[in-house]
């Protein structure tokens, strides 16, 4: 478990959530657990994924057409779902990065001033 | 659901994994394996939470959700079925009284023509009277003109009613059959295919008299011809002339008019065959106007378009014939307003039993929205606990939409039976004759989708309200307090106008139905005006066997002679028209010498009758005036009429009409003297306002179709069987027809069909009270119960049971008095409508006087009841519950 303290996690908004399984996804197919961990994992446990968003978003975006899901199995040889970016999602996911970069760099100006560089 | 499953499956599969892996990833981060577990579903949350948003996203296809919805109505409705009883009744009477009256106003004046795009058809025709039955007729001249001259139509044909003695077989005794002489066009304009054979072609109606062929109605085909397969080419005999069957018209197709069903074709070229006074000049004659124009606007143009070209076509044709044309306008009439136009008296009658049945469905449906209101507290606790576990408001509402849908499909279905019953007794509106008439009030598929579409209306009426409101619970108000909290002011506003509008319906639908009850009561009280005991009724006409006129009308003298010789006769008489005889109309139109007609109209049409010198006397028809047709009116002498008391009021007010003229038709006929004034009587129905009425002798206006009314001792149907052997010993072919004692056929069209009409009506008015009572008993006892607490304090306190009773009593009573204000105020209005159609005047206090103490005392008894209940409280016991 996590060893940071409850107010510094961060629970993802909806199409952040989204995004960032596509991009989890883009390293291969994987399970809903490991595309879990692997967010929380990749972002030292900062970002939280609220209970029970995980399984609706990955349904959510196999309906838009963005994941495939497929039954396969896992390496203790049990029966689970495994997830895979279609073209369709890959070619949303460089969409949304671009997107997310602009917004980012938005939010920071606007949060961060030159002037107000370095301050806390 | 089955469809689902896997789905289902593979989602706990994925959820079980998560898990599994969690818990997996926590032991080996050093937990305990159940503290594991736990954290893991702290982690995922509550799996059903995850399982239900998962599916969310599924998104449930309408008909799933639809389902749902259904069961879910189903096991409500199922748990309270007291309540679902008394709510699928009240629909069922008021969809069923719907379902039914539609059926009425459609055999009467709804129902389409039986051909492709009805809608499309139109009829043209001319007018230039006042009063009678809007005859928009043509001849076929002016038929010529106008589909040669007019570019509005895609294509126009005409028609006439005829009658030709029919036999299948040269020797056989013609019966009288009715069909239509028709144009060429005829059933191309229709867009009707024969079902056997061909339609006509152009070229048969073009030459006077060559093309004897003939299309057969299905029935006739089937019933008389025993659907012959082989019936095309075959000869049959229409008045004596042969005639080769070249088709069939389809089952379908039953012709143009609501009640009268042609029974073969002919080309409108024959039409001067069929005449037997070589003076008649069909095809030729520019007056002579018995044909019916129909046809179809072409795609793009409007009703007005046409009017307009029809308007300068007849403005033409009045500069180039002013001697038969002066004044003749030509018409284009929608379906609708023709046949409204042609039988005012039905549609007047459709009307007034749909606004009462619409009436009743009101009142069922503001009974069955108090039913659910009633329920509001109760369904807002669950609907507040569906709502705080996550369920949307829309969704609730849909779920109780649904529930209302299916109460009125359930009502709508139970109100088919009901409207099923309603029918067999309307049925009785059947008139007895020959003829092939028929108002065919039946269940078809159009009134199941008008009662489909009445049931799914009503269930908005009654559903939206109370779904909102159920839904718009306060969450923690509702959750906490199971429903017995103090009556929300605002709530029951709307109930209890619901029972004020209820009652003041039921007031209105009753006052309506006692006023036509005793209007029909005051008529047949009344009388017709002339007798009807005693009298055997006979039609005659020789023109189907091939009389000439002159043949004709010794034959009428011969028949008359002979029947007055034969034992027990007292008299014998001819008429061309029976009174109160809707499918033998004459009609006259008469220029009174000096009255001045509006602008565009030529003379006034009205109703009409041809005798002979016995007929006042036979029929006991008083003349006030003057004298009645006398044996001495021959053609040769001058031309004479008697009027009645109505027409001589209506053109010399307070001067004596004896010796004043008229002219019939046109401004160059002869004028024609009034010589007696005849007591003004009933002529068409019962309930008719007095009308003018004139009388001409049979000598001066020889007719082709005549009914020998014999006043008889003794029984007048023992007379039927010596008067047909002694018209088969003149003349063995001679078909007689509408054989029947004239008092019969009165009670049928006097007090048969009326009756069946005030029991409808009166049906409705109890049907609304009814209703209306249970919706103030319901409203009476719903708020008592809601009261329970506050009496039972009262009475804990030292209120009477007295007090208490007339506690509740005062609210059930303030509103029935309520509803009985409003509902007076309207019946005022609906008593000015209905004297119109009924000529009385004024305001019928006995039928105040018998209604409203009797709506009063009913409406006390249904607040009486519950207030009563309320009062019986044991106070302890109550507030012990609390």
């Amino acid at each position: 478990m996590s060893t940071r303290e409850e107010q510094d996690r961060i629970e993802l908004l909806q199409g952040t959530l989204d995004m960032l399984i596509l991009r989890t996804l883009l390293f291969g197919p994987a399970h809903g657990h490991a595309i879990a961990h692997a967010i929380e994992q990749g972002s030292d446990d900062v970002l939280q994924i609220e209970h029970g968003s995980l399984y609706p978003a990955l349904h959510r975006l196999v309906k838009q057409g963005f994941l495939s899901a497929k039954d396969g199995l896992s390496e203790n040889n049990r029966k689970a779902k495994y997830y895979s970016l279609t073209p369709k999602g890959r070619k949303h996911l460089s969409a949304e990065n671009s997107k997310w970069d602009r917004m980012a760099q938005a939010i920071a100006r606007i949060m961060r001033p030159a002037g107000e560089e370095g301050q806390p | 659901m089955i469809f689902r499953r896997k789905d289902e499956q593979s989602l706990d599969n994925e959820i079980r994994d998560y898990m599994d892996r969690e818990t997996q990833l926590n032991v080996e981060g050093g937990m305990p394996e159940e503290e594991a577990r736990l954290a893991a579903r702290r982690k995922l949350g509550s799996p059903s939470y995850v399982k239900e948003e998962t599916r969310a996203v599924w998104g449930w296809t309408w008909i799933e959700r639809l389902w749902q919805d259904l069961e879910y109505s189903g096991r409500t409705m199922a748990k309270n079925p007291g309540f679902t009883l008394v709510a699928i009744l009240s629909l069922a009477i008021g969809i069923g009284a719907n379902s039914a009256m539609f059926s009425l106003a459609d055999a009467l004046v709804l129902r389409p023509l039986p051909v492709p795009h009805p809608s499309g058809v139109v009829s043209v025709g001319f007018k230039n009277s006042v009063g009678g039955f809007g005859n928009v007729n043509a001849s076929y001249r002016e038929y010529i003109d106008i589909r040669d001259r007019s570019k509005s139509f895609e294509g126009l044909m005409a028609y006439s009613i005829n009658a030709v003695g029919f036999a299948a077989h040269p020797g056989e005794t013609p019966h009288m059959r009715m069909g239509m002489l028709v144009s060429g066009n005829f059933f191309r304009v229709l867009d009707v295919e024969p079902e056997l054979g061909r339609a006509f072609r152009d070229d048969e109606d073009q030459v006077p008299g060559r093309d004897a062929v003939v299309i057969l109605s299905h029935d006739l085909w089937e019933h008389q011809l025993a659907a012959d397969p082989a019936i095309l080419g075959r000869k049959v005999h229409l008045s004596g002339i042969e005639f080769t069957v070249i088709g069939v018209a389809p089952a379908h197709f039953t012709g143009l008019d609501p009640y009268f069903r042609p029974e073969f074709f002919v080309p409108v070229a024959m039409w001067p065959r069929f005449v037997n006074d070589p003076k008649e000049k069909p095809l030729e004659a520019r007056d002579y106007r018995n044909l019916s124009i129909r046809g179809r606007l072409k795609p793009g143009v409007t009703m007005s378009q046409a009017q307009a070209e029809l308007t300068s076509i007849s403005t033409a044709l009045e500069q180039a014939y002013p001697a038969t044309n002066h004044n003749q306008k030509a018409f284009v009439l929608s379906e609708l307003q023709r046949r409204i136009e042609q039988s005012p008296p039905d549609a007047e009658l459709a009307a007034m039993l749909i606004v009462l049945a619409g009436g009743v469905l009101l009142v069922a449906c503001a009974n069955v929205a108090g039913l659910l209101l009633s329920r509001v507290p109760v369904r807002s606790r669950e609907m507040a606990l569906r709502l705080a576990i996550g369920a949307g408001r829309p969704r609730l509402i849909r779920q109780l939409l649904t529930e209302s849908f299916l109460m009125a499909l359930a009502g709508g279905v139970a109100g088919l039976a009901v409207g099923y019953a309603s029918v067999s007794f309307l049925q009785k509106l059947q008139p007895p004759t020959d003829l092939p008439v028929a108002v065919s009030v039946t269940i078809d598929q159009r009134a199941l989708v008008f009662s489909l579409a009445v049931s799914l209306l009503s269930a908005i009426l009654f559903g939206l309200a109370p779904a909102f409101q159920t839904t718009r619970a306060d969450l923690i108000g509702a959750l906490r307090t199971a429903g017995e909290d103090t009556p929300r002011k605002h709530r029951l506003l709307g109930r209890n106008a619901l029972v004020v509008a209820q009652v003041a319906l039921s007031l209105v639908l009753l006052m309506v139905a006692t006023f036509v009850y005793r209007g029909f009561r005051v008529m047949i009280g009344e009388g017709p005006g002339f007798r009807t005991d005693h009298i055997l009724m006979m039609t005659f006409d020789p023109g189907l066997v091939r009389y000439d006129q002159a043949r004709t009308q010794q034959f009428f003298r011969r028949v008359e002679d002979q029947a007055r010789s034969l034992a027990g006769v007292r008299s014998a008489a001819l008429a061309s028209a029976i009174p109160m005889n809707p499918t033998g109309l004459d009609t006259a139109n008469i220029l009174p010498e000096g009255y001045q007609f509006p602008k565009g109209v030529e003379n006034a049409s009205l109703f009409s009758c041809t005798v002979d010198e016995n007929y006042f006397d036979t029929m006991d028809i008083q003349i006030v005036r003057g004298r009645g047709i006398r044996f001495s009116d021959t053609s040769t002498a001058p031309r004479v009429a008697v009027v009645n008391e109505e027409l001589a009021k209506h053109y010399w007010p307070g001067r004596d009409p004896i010796g004043r003229r008229f002219r019939l038709d046109t401004r160059e006929s002869p004028w024609v003297e009034i010589v007696g004034v005849a007591k003004t009587t009933k002529y068409l129905w019962i309930a008719e306002a007095p009308q003018d009425y004139i009388y001409f002798p049979l000598a001066q206006h020889p007719q082709r179709q005549m009914t020998l009314l014999t006043l008889t001792a003794g029984n007048p149907n023992a007379l039927a069987e010596p008067i047909r052997q002694m018209v088969r010993a003149m003349d063995s072919s001679q078909p007689v027809f509408d054989v029947r004692s004239f008092e019969d056929f009165y009670q049928y069209r006097a007090v048969g069909q009326p009756n069946v009409i005030i029991r409808t009506i009166a049906a409705m008015g109890v049907l609304g009270l009814v209703l209306g009572l249970i919706g103030l008993y319901g409203l009476v006892a719903y708020s008592a119960s809601r009261r329970r607490r506050e009496i039972g304090i009262r009475m804990a306190i030292g209120a009477a049971r007295g007090t208490v009773l007339r506690m509740v009593l005062r609210q059930g009573l303030i509103l029935a008095l309520s509803g009985i204000g409003v509902g007076l105020l309207a019946s005022f209005g609906a008593e000015r409508a209905l004297n119109a159609m009924f000529s009385s005047h004024g305001t019928d206090f006995v039928t105040y006087i018998l209604v409203i103490p009797g709506l009063l005392a009913v409406t006390a008894a249904a607040a009486y009841i519950p207030a009563r209940r309320a009062s019986r409280i044991e106070p302890m016991r109550v507030l012990r519950y609390e």
